[in-house]
């Protein structure tokens, strides 16, 4: 906390990219308390407002207020973010560990590895946008079928990331000395490799979160997301963007800011915990103090 | 002979890999729930005439039979039909998928011309200004949505300042596209050398490319500055220094040793492009590739979707064929 604290003070905007992501938390939570105008109640004698006292951020065609809509969209955004994160980053964690460990063990063992690096390559040479959109129309629009499609295609970083890791840790003498004491493959993994290559997964984790964000906004965008009266920054600039053309600029453009702001958020954390995950570059950024 | 062995050992990945791929998006036809048959004939369908559909399909045949059939089918080009269009999808692919290709290639092309200057000054000049803005640079392009940023440049320079052409595909509705050589409007319109035509095609380029290069400079300038930094502390270069060359002459050779680097986030953003241009494309109408598969989800209609995945797919691959080309170019160390 103290180290998190002494590397923002020089750098304000990473600072700002926590505190950021702690405001959208709190707005989250505090939805109902906060937003002035229900989310999805269309509102026809408002419709098209620009941005006034009345309506921060204006309102869009049909009369929802943009500003309690972009509140209430944290939820689900960053909801959907999280899930998919966390299940590409446990599943690929997983393989990865396994596939790391196994190769160059036991010929059927060597096959399995070389099989899922195989397979992973495969998947990598699909555009991602189009592999994710691809998903969701097998699965049906939904909002299981975003996530799983967000989780799929991150998985392989995971894999890839985890494997290098495990490579390495397998030779090290504590593995060597756990395992000629009798621990059993599964339980070696689980005690001794993954918990000591969580370092580059961590730095990964904040980034993805954020990509995860723009992702599923794509998504919606593009209609295969969640749909209209969800708020959804992605679905809110897709109703703002025939506005655009006539001249309404703000139902499309308050989501993007707030999008935009949340992406580069994790961003901010994801490029610091890089620093001070790593011991050696961690005490030189803050070596003054 | 060591180019023909590189290519040659290099060739040999990529036929698993075209395998790999179609039967990537066998599995995902497969996985679409529900019955082919019942799908397209509706749920009066009397069972005869579902088993009629079934094996007209290959439907009753084994997973590996229907397999082969859909390799034969795919390598021979055919990729279904698509009822939207009422069009075979590789014809429609062929007429969109330019449109695309124009569209990220010079987009990526504009990157590159406002990324490497910037990184290589940012490298040089540690303590200025542009400095501080390129590292930021890189994370705020990457955070930014680009289909947003493209409806505020056509909400600035289209409705308010008026300096853009409307934002509605690649051509005035007047004018008339070039004689077709390659599909891109971009290239026939020079080849055709009608200037009309080309000032109006480049002013419905400007704004998509704009939006899409500035998006994707950030990662270009990140790896330029980086790899410069590496360089400029590396050995040869602190020799090339300390034997009296000028600065011009030392930033010159640390640039030709960043270029492999360059080259490979160039790949990567150009692979990442061919699908996820679609939503710029959607904004600026820009009637290509993607957004055909696209409207293909929406509808319900498949074939597109997978005609897309498929040749995206194998577009990658020739584009990581043609890098692998350029990096036997420009690192000699692969000549040995």
């Amino acid at each position: 906390m103290k180290v998190l604290y002494l590397y923002c003070k020089d750098r304000p905007l990473i600072g700002f990219g926590y505190f950021f992501v702690f405001f959208l938390i709190f707005l989250a939570v505090f939805a109902d308390l906060i937003a002035p105008w229900p989310p999805q109640t269309a509102n026809p004698d408002d419709y098209l407002q620009a941005p006034s006292w009345r309506h921060l951020f204006g309102t869009d065609e049909t009369g929802m207020d943009i500003f309690s809509r972009c509140i209430y969209s944290i939820r689900l955004d960053l909801s959907i973010a999280f899930l998919g994160t966390a299940v590409s980053a446990i599943v690929g964690t997983a393989i990865g560990a396994f596939v790391g460990y196994y190769e160059a063990r036991g010929r059927l063992k060597t096959v399995f590895s070389s099989f899922t690096m195989r397979a992973l390559d495969v998947i990598q040479s699909f555009p991602v946008f189009v592999f994710a959109i691809a998903l969701v129309a097998i699965f049906g629009q939904g909002l299981y079928s975003i996530i799983a499609a967000i989780a799929f295609v991150n998985m392989p970083i995971y894999v890839r990331l985890m494997r290098t890791q495990a490579l390495s840790i397998r030779q090290m003498r504590y593995v060597e000395a756990a395992y000629l004491s009798g621990l059993s493959d599964v339980s070696l993994i689980i005690k001794h490799i993954v918990p000591n290559s969580m370092g580059p997964i961590l730095s990964h984790l904040s980034v993805n979160v954020g990509w995860s964000v723009l992702l599923a906004a794509a998504l919606s965008f593009a209609g295969a997301g969640v749909e209209a009266p969800t708020p959804e920054w992605g679905s809110m600039i897709a109703v703002g963007f025939k506005n655009i053309v006539t001249g309404q600029w703000w139902p499309s453009t308050f989501p993007g800011i707030v999008l935009g702001l949340t992406v580069f958020s994790f961003a901010l954390i994801g490029a610091s915990v890089e620093v001070l995950a790593d011991p050696v570059r961690r005490r030189a950024a803050i070596a003054k103090y | 002979m060591a180019l023909i062995r590189y290519i040659g050992r290099r060739l040999l990945f990529v036929l698993p890999q075209l395998f790999g791929i179609v039967a990537v998006s066998f599995f995902l036809l497969k996985m679409i729930p529900g019955d082919p048959a019942l799908l397209m004939l509706g749920p009066l369908a009397s069972q005869e005439a579902i088993n009629e559909i079934r094996s007209v399909m290959g439907l009753d045949k084994s997973l590996i039979e229907q397999f082969v059939i859909y390799l034969e089918r795919v390598l021979s080009g055919d990729l279904g039909t698509s009822w939207q269009t009422t069009k075979p999808v590789m014809e429609d692919l062929l007429k969109r998928f330019p449109a695309t290709m124009e569209l990220v290639t010079l987009s990526l092309l504009f990157a590159l011309i406002l990324g490497i200057p910037v990184g290589i000054l940012a490298s040089l000049l540690k303590k200025s200004i542009i400095n501080k803005f390129s590292t930021y640079y890189g994370l705020l392009a990457g955070s930014l949505p680009d289909f947003w940023l493209g409806l505020i440049f056509i909400f600035v320079f289209y409705t308010i300042l008026g300096w853009a052409a409307a934002p509605m595909g690649r051509l005035d509705l007047g004018i008339l596209p070039p004689a077709v050589v390659s599909g891109s409007y971009f290239i026939d319109s020079l080849i055709a050398g009608d200037w009309e035509t080309f000032n109006n095609v480049v002013a419905h380029l400007t704004l998509p490319v704009l939006t899409l290069g500035l998006i994707n400079a950030g990662p270009i300038i990140k790896m330029t500055q980086s790899t410069m930094d590496r360089l400029l502390e590396s050995d040869h270069i602190r020799y090339a220094r300390s034997c009296g060359l000028g600065e011009f002459q030392i930033v010159r050779r640390a640039f030709r040793n960043s270029l492999p680097s360059v080259l490979t986030i160039v790949s990567v953003l150009y692979s990442f492009l061919i699908g996820g241009a679609v939503l710029v494309e959607i904004v600026f109408s820009w009637g290509g590739a993607g957004q055909y598969a696209l409207s293909g989800v929406l509808n319900a209609d498949i074939n597109p979707v997978m005609g897309f995945v498929v040749w995206s797919a194998v577009l990658c691959l020739i584009l990581y064929l043609i890098v692998d080309l350029l990096y036997f170019a420009i690192d000699p160390r692969l000549r040995d």
